[in-house]
């Protein structure tokens, strides 16, 4: 079975390295993919904020046109993964509904029906290749690298009838990160907010909830945090620096997406295949550990 | 307060339209709000409460009681991150994420958000709608130079917020991650119309 990739907007820009490192591992795996046809972006929080039919009519176009060529959707972007699996859920909750929503596409020439699954790829991994087949790809296990992996919100929130994993303790990203031979180590911010959606408007508040994140991390001696979440990313890697100076406090631990972390344990090209050179604070000590390819091109 | 906020005060949070202020945010999205039982799990959770002029618990509250103009003027409804966090652990099911959305778009829509506490909120979503209704996606690099130009700050405010953050933008497009070029999807001409129909249908109801 081949997934609709839906991107999302993010993974276009700010986390240019998620959408290598998906596409890469994916491919690795053997999972089939093809991108979303023209698709467009899902409202995110703004629609959300400003009208609740316009948060569920922005996803209708995008799920419409996968249903079209009947694929589930798979989507790494945890909001877009909301959002769209969120319309699934109201579409398929009444006839009424689904009336309402498809008079919000009149004269689009699409229908939405909610006949096709809306997937995250940490569920794809876990539920459809499964632990195991992962385990067995392994090419360079990833021994003695100790990480913390964080969920933040909308992996798990809010909890449908299709979720996937528990909502205050998911362990889905656990399971792949002992698959490929690295240590989790225990982490009890696993998912609380790490401020991403006032970024804009209240940086002092975002400051402070990634930071205690990233304190944590530091403290149970973590050394690198895992996320799914190009905002998560965002915060706690690309405004390390920021929250560092803020607190005046040295913090330096690098972020990397799990895709990354899978890649890296396949064996995949860290930087043309994974783009570990594009994360903000440097992968370097990771890389230059745990790649053979690295290794091998630095010796020749 | 403007004439109409003055009006609907005297009425005690009776809305001109008759409809009370709660049943205006559960047919907003906000639903489950008569419910609550004041058990402050929600504040409890909340991870930006310390921040808030009003925990979650008093807001829900404040809405039940109709308390329309303090609730839309609070700085509580623009810093809810909508993480869900308290939504999941309310113990009355309360869609309490959801009541704090359909407040931000009661409140966006008659013009309040005032607060300088988040002088970039209201412009920040505005915008964000303005370019996915324009493009089809999103563009940041413009996302966050019209939500800073387009918020209730001076202009010595919003410069400073610029200048601040433009070493930051050079970090990312160092790094590749800032795009110079906005996409335009091809048939974008859908998306305008989904926008059009949804302030139909809203003008509608």
């Amino acid at each position: 079975m081949s997934y609709a990739y839906y991107p999302g907007c993010s993974l276009e820009a700010t986390a240019r390295e998620y959408d290598l490192s998906f596409r890469s591992v994916f491919t690795a795996l053997g999972l089939e993919f093809e991108e979303l046809e023209d698709w467009s972006c899902c409202g995110a929080s703004a629609a959300h904020a400003t009208s609740k039919l316009l948060s569920l009519a922005l996803p209708a176009r995008d799920l419409a046109r996968a249903e079209a060529q009947g694929k589930e959707v798979v989507a790494p972007c945890p909001a877009c993964y909301q959002n769209l699996k969120q319309t699934r859920e109201y579409v398929l909750e009444s006839e009424e509904n689904r009336a309402k929503l498809n008079k919000a596409l009149e004269g689009t020439g699409l229908e939405v029906k909610g006949e096709v699954k809306v997937r995250h790829p940490l569920d794809v991994l876990v539920n459809d290749l499964g632990i195991e087949a992962l385990a067995e790809k392994v090419a360079e296990p990833l021994e003695g690298l100790r990480v913390v992996p964080y969920y933040g919100c909308y992996i798990t929130r809010p909890p449908g009838k299709e979720s996937f994993d528990d909502v205050e303790n998911p362990t889905s990203m656990d399971k792949i990160i002992q698959a490929l031979g690295a240590t989790v180590l225990p982490f009890t911010r696993k998912t609380r907010c790490c401020g991403g959606p006032v970024m804009v408007s209240n940086e002092a508040a975002m400051h402070k909830l990634s930071y205690e994140i990233i304190k944590e991390a530091k403290e149970a001696g973590a050394q690198a945090i895992i996320v799914a979440c190009p905002l998560c990313h965002m915060s706690l890697d690309a405004k390390q620096p920021e929250i560092e100076k803020h607190y005046g406090e040295e913090l330096g631990i690098p972020v990397l997406y799990i895709t990354q972390l899978i890649g890296l344990a396949l064996g995949l090209e860290p930087y043309a295949e994974l783009g570990l050179d594009k994360n903000i604070v440097s992968t370097e000590k990771i890389v230059q550990k745990y790649s053979k390819k690295m290794v091998k091109a630095k010796a020749e | 307060m403007n004439n109409n906020d003055k009006f609907v005060k005297l009425l005690g949070g009776i809305t001109l339209s008759g409809v009370d202020f709660k049943s205006e945010v559960i047919a907003a999205g906000g639903e489950g709000i008569t419910a609550c039982y004041q058990c402050g799990t929600c504040s409890g959770g909340c991870p930006t409460v310390s921040a808030m002029d009003y925990t979650p618990r008093q807001i829900i509250r404040m809405v039940n009681l109709g308390m329309r103009d303090r609730v839309l003027s609070s700085r509580t409804i623009w810093l809810c991150a909508s993480c869900y966090q308290c939504q999941v652990r309310c113990p009355r099911e309360v869609k309490i994420t959801e009541v704090m959305a359909a407040l931000k778009s009661i409140a966006m829509k008659e013009g309040y958000n005032s607060n300088i506490a988040n002088p970039r909120a209201v412009s920040f979503y505005r915008n964000f709608n303005e370019i996915v209704a324009n493009l089809g996606r999103q563009f940041e690099p413009l996302l966050l130079l019209k939500a800073t130009l387009g918020s209730r700050e001076g202009i010595a405010s919003k410069l400073g917020y610029l200048l601040k953050n433009a070493p930051f933008g050079i970090t990312l497009m160092k790094k590749g991650k800032l795009p110079f070029k906005p996409v335009k999807i091809a048939r974008g001409d859908e998306v305008k119309k989904i926008f059009e129909n949804v302030a139909k249908m809203e003008a509608g109801e």
